[in-house]
């Protein structure tokens, strides 16, 4: 009889054995797999995160290495402005998620009647932008869309008004109204259609503002518009002096955020000696340290698990292969090698691994597909893939023969008469 | 021969056997109370995310004659959630004036307009800690000479560089701000620094000149006071930002706020500032379900493990079983001895599981604590190079994340085990209970 037969009897013959130790290895490499598909949800998770704390760059004029010029308002610097193109450019940069850039404008806006809105200051301060949900006003929460949508850039002469402004002029989203910057300079005429209402959450009367140009409007007369309808606003009136000057990006993984401004300052397109770079990443800075010690402690306990797991392993092999000392005996004094009679353990190890490792593979599944159920959103991301299957297939079955050999070494060293004689 | 002593001599006469359980048993309960201990520790680090979040909210007591009075303030930092970091703020105008009472010549040149009575004044921000003012932090000023001022009452003030030269004060002289509106209010300070602005003022031509970055001053929070309300010894503000440790608790802590009588709250604005803490919510729920998942899935297959162990066990011991039945010791004494050979092997694991896991423990906390310093080394040398005007990020007071078991995590995994362990070993026994010895017997080879 070939060891082959032989240990395909013994396992089906010894059937409720073969059982419990297939039972066993089934759990614990399902643990492993789940705990490998854990791991990576983690990172997943932590890289979500890591985007949610809004990491950014900003491009800026550079105004230390332009000129400068004198004008009505006193000096003004006379660097090149973004361009659109050069704007767009940075924003299809691996690894951003969104940009927005602000072109200020305070014009006079009427409703589709020709009658000027009303409101409290003299004009209203627009921002042209590109993606108003990534404009800072939203993003830090003072601003917040009730009705609508953002401005997005493949909008042509979308425009977001406030609450007030809506409420004082009975306007709603879909309304058409005009702007015109200068009436008494001939400025186009521009259309615009109302696409969002946003609430004011923030505290105006705050007097924290630096007085900067911005502080001089009431919210209420803040209005966003598409880029586009803001460069319309701005045709024929032609003074240097109006043009983008900052532009903002945001990154998906803040923990990339070098990595994206390196690449951003490698487009050869760019005068990069016109326009100065900065990060901002202070809330990721503020939150990275805790952040990556959970992933450290979430690894390390998979590390615990996976480690854990292969002393089982390798305890219940040593357990079946002690418990058959007097079978090893007689295997020895029938006369068959003891290369062959360990491989034959090996073998009947091997076959009960070969069905319970694809299982253990679709059981795993069934484990994340439970707890998908049960934790919506964070367990979307626990998933078993096939390299996960392979690299616990591989190092499980290399672990199995070495668990077998090794605890075959204490019964192999003794001759049969011994082994025997030491039985009952 | 009582069960007891069949119990000991079974597990002392099988020494094999015995090492192997209570390995077992080691390992698992090892296992689980390692999991317990580093749960509680990604607990930790959750609340310090929570609190770097900076999830804050804001008085505005501006409209009220008497300010955020100091005992409120005290009180309100007094209480339960607040992570201890506050800014109080007030702003104000004052007259600029040199010892003798003359009045100290502001930049006018590019204002909107200059309003009456403020021919020689200029704004006053008052900052807990000036360096954290928003002109500082934001607006793109920098101090380059002397220091900032950290004290509420030191009477000091920061000046511009260019209201420096145009008044020649350097720091160390002394001047008199007195108030706009109640002209009897003038206080002495001294210049403690001289700041520069890198950004340009882009609301010249709009601003009056009170409002110019020249003519800006910074000064300690009780000055402003005796400025606006005219108190001496009590420092009243205007506005307080007070920041708590868990954004979730904004609300209810807000609302405790609003409970303190000596407040007319009806005239105040109370604003909670958490946006960070919002955007991150979700993902932050995520990844402590994710630990929560990973023990679940532990806890469930440890047991499974456990049970199927110890059927695998009194499995090979039916010829055992059949012999003692067929001695006439009864089903329940054997039942009894073979969970007493588990219980006596179980203490002894579960004892010094409590010594493997708080190794295993305290080697991951130091692994954990000497990262955070490798990283802080790295964070430094990265906003190095990219050019960032990156603060180092500032002491926020998080708590040390601590990997150690805790008495309740050893208790839990003590009672778990121990249910276990019963459980498993009568689930296991049943089969062969229920068999007669003769059949148990007949059965064997």
């Amino acid at each position: 009889m070939n060891l082959g037969l032989r240990a395909v009897l013994h396992t089906a013959r010894k059937w409720k054995k073969t059982l419990l130790v297939f039972c066993l290895l089934l759990a614990i490499t399902t643990l492993v797999l789940s705990g490998l598909a854990i791991a990576d949800a983690q990172e997943e998770q932590a890289e979500e995160l890591r985007g949610t704390t809004g990491a950014s760059f900003t491009v800026e004029r550079n105004l230390s290495t332009g000129g400068w010029s004198n004008g009505s308002g006193g000096s003004y610097s006379i660097q090149e402005f973004l361009t659109e193109d050069m704007i767009q450019r940075i924003a299809t940069v691996d690894g951003v998620e969104g940009y927005d850039a602000s072109l200020i404008t305070l014009p006079h806006i009427f409703n589709d009647k020709g009658k000027e809105l009303t409101h409290e200051n003299y004009s209203f301060y627009n921002y042209g932008s590109y993606n108003s949900q990534y404009h800072e006003l939203f993003l830090s929460g003072r601003f917040e869309v009730a009705e609508g949508s953002h401005i997005t850039d493949d909008m042509a002469n979308g425009v977001m008004i406030s609450r007030e402004l809506a409420d004082w002029n009975d306007l709603k989203v879909g309304d058409t109204l005009t702007g015109i910057y200068y009436p008494q300079n001939n400025t186009p005429a521009v259309d615009m259609e109302i696409v969002g209402i946003f609430d004011v959450a923030a505290d105006k009367d705050d007097q924290v503002n630096m007085y900067d140009d911005s502080s001089y409007y009431d919210y209420s007369s803040f209005v966003f518009c598409s880029m586009e309808a803001a460069e319309g606003l701005l045709k024929g009136w032609g003074e240097k002096g109006e043009g983008i000057s900052e532009a903002y990006y945001y990154v998906t993984d803040a923990a990339q955020l070098d990595n994206v401004i390196k690449k951003a300052q490698s487009i050869s397109s760019i005068n990069w000696n016109n326009f100065k770079l900065t990060a901002n990443d202070q809330v990721y800075q503020n939150i990275s340290n805790s952040l990556s010690d959970t992933g450290t402690l979430i690894t390390t306990l998979i590390v615990v698990i996976t480690a854990v797991s292969m002393a089982l392993i390798v305890l219940i092999l040593f357990m079946s292969v002690r418990s058959r000392n007097r079978e090893t005996g007689i295997l020895l004094a029938v006369g068959i090698a003891k290369p062959a009679v360990i491989l034959q353990y090996v073998l009947e190890t091997l076959l009960v691994a070969v069905v319970a490792f694809p299982l253990a593979y679709l059981s795993s599944k069934q484990v994340a597909g439970i707890l998908g159920t049960l934790f919506d959103k964070a367990a979307e991301n626990v998933i078993v893939t096939p390299e996960h299957f392979l690299l616990v297939a591989g190092g499980g079955g290399i672990l199995l023969v070495a668990a077998a050999l090794i605890s075959c070494i204490p019964a192999m060293r003794l001759k049969p008469k011994e082994i025997l004689s030491q039985m009952e | 021969m009582n069960l007891c002593k069949r119990a000991c001599l079974y597990s002392i006469r099988k020494k094999g056997k015995t090492l192997t359980l209570l390995a077992f048993l080691l390992v698992m309960a090892t296992l689980m109370l390692t999991c317990l201990s580093i749960r509680s520790a990604t607990e930790t680090a959750n609340t310090n995310i929570k609190k770097a979040l900076l999830g804050y909210f804001t008085i505005n007591a501006k409209h009220l004659d008497t300010g955020i009075p100091e005992a409120v303030t005290k009180q309100i930092l007094s209480m339960d959630g607040l992570s201890g970091g506050y800014t109080l703020r007030s702003y104000t105008y004052a007259t600029y004036l040199d010892t003798q009472g003359n009045p100290l010549e502001i930049n006018t040149e590019d204002a909107a307009q200059i309003p009456d009575g403020y021919e020689n004044a200029g704004r006053l921000v008052a900052n807990t800690k000036s360096e954290n003012d928003s002109y500082f932090t934001e607006g793109g000023f920098t101090l380059t000479e002397g220091s900032h001022i950290v004290t509420e009452t030191g009477k000091q003030v920061l000046i511009h560089e260019k209201f420096a030269k145009r008044n020649g004060l350097s720091i160390g002289d002394t001047l008199l701000l007195r108030g706009i509106e109640d002209q009897t209010h003038t206080i002495p300070v001294t210049v403690a620094g001289i700041f520069i602005n890198t950004k340009e003022q882009d609301s010249i031509g709009l601003a009056p000149s009170c409002d110019l970055y020249d003519n800006i001053m910074f000064t300690d929070l009780a000055t402003a006071s005796f400025l606006l309300y005219g108190t001496e010894g009590e420092t009243r503000v205007q506005y307080g930002d007070f920041y708590v440790n868990d954004p979730d608790d904004l609300e209810q802590i807000m609302a405790e706020v609003q409970g303190i009588d000596s407040m007319d709250w009806a005239n105040c604005t109370l604003t909670r500032y958490d946006n960070d803490y919002q955007n991150a919510k979700e993902s932050l729920a995520g990844l402590q379900n994710i630990v929560f998942i990973a023990i679940a899935v532990v806890s469930l297959i440890c047991f499974l493990v456990l049970a199927l162990f110890l059927t695998l066990r009194l499995r090979g011991r039916i010829h055992e079983t059949g012999v003692y039945l067929a001695m006439g010791i009864s089903k329940g004494s054997v039942l009894m001895q073979y969970l007493l050979e588990v219980v006596i092997a179980a203490v002894l694991a579960l004892l010094l599981s409590f010594g493997a896991s708080s190794a295993i423990s305290h080697q991951i906390g130091s692994s954990l604590l000497s990262q955070v310093t490798s990283e802080a080394y790295e964070t430094v040398s990265l906003t190095g190079d990219a050019e960032s005007a990156e603060k180092s990020s500032e002491d926020l007071g998080l708590s040390e994340i601590e990997v150690a078991v805790s008495a309740k995590d050893y208790a839990l995994v003590w009672a778990f085990g121990m249910v276990l362990c019963a459980a498993s070993t009568a689930l296991a026994a049943y089969p062969i209970m229920k068999m007669k010895p003769r059949n148990i017997l007949s059965q064997m080879s």
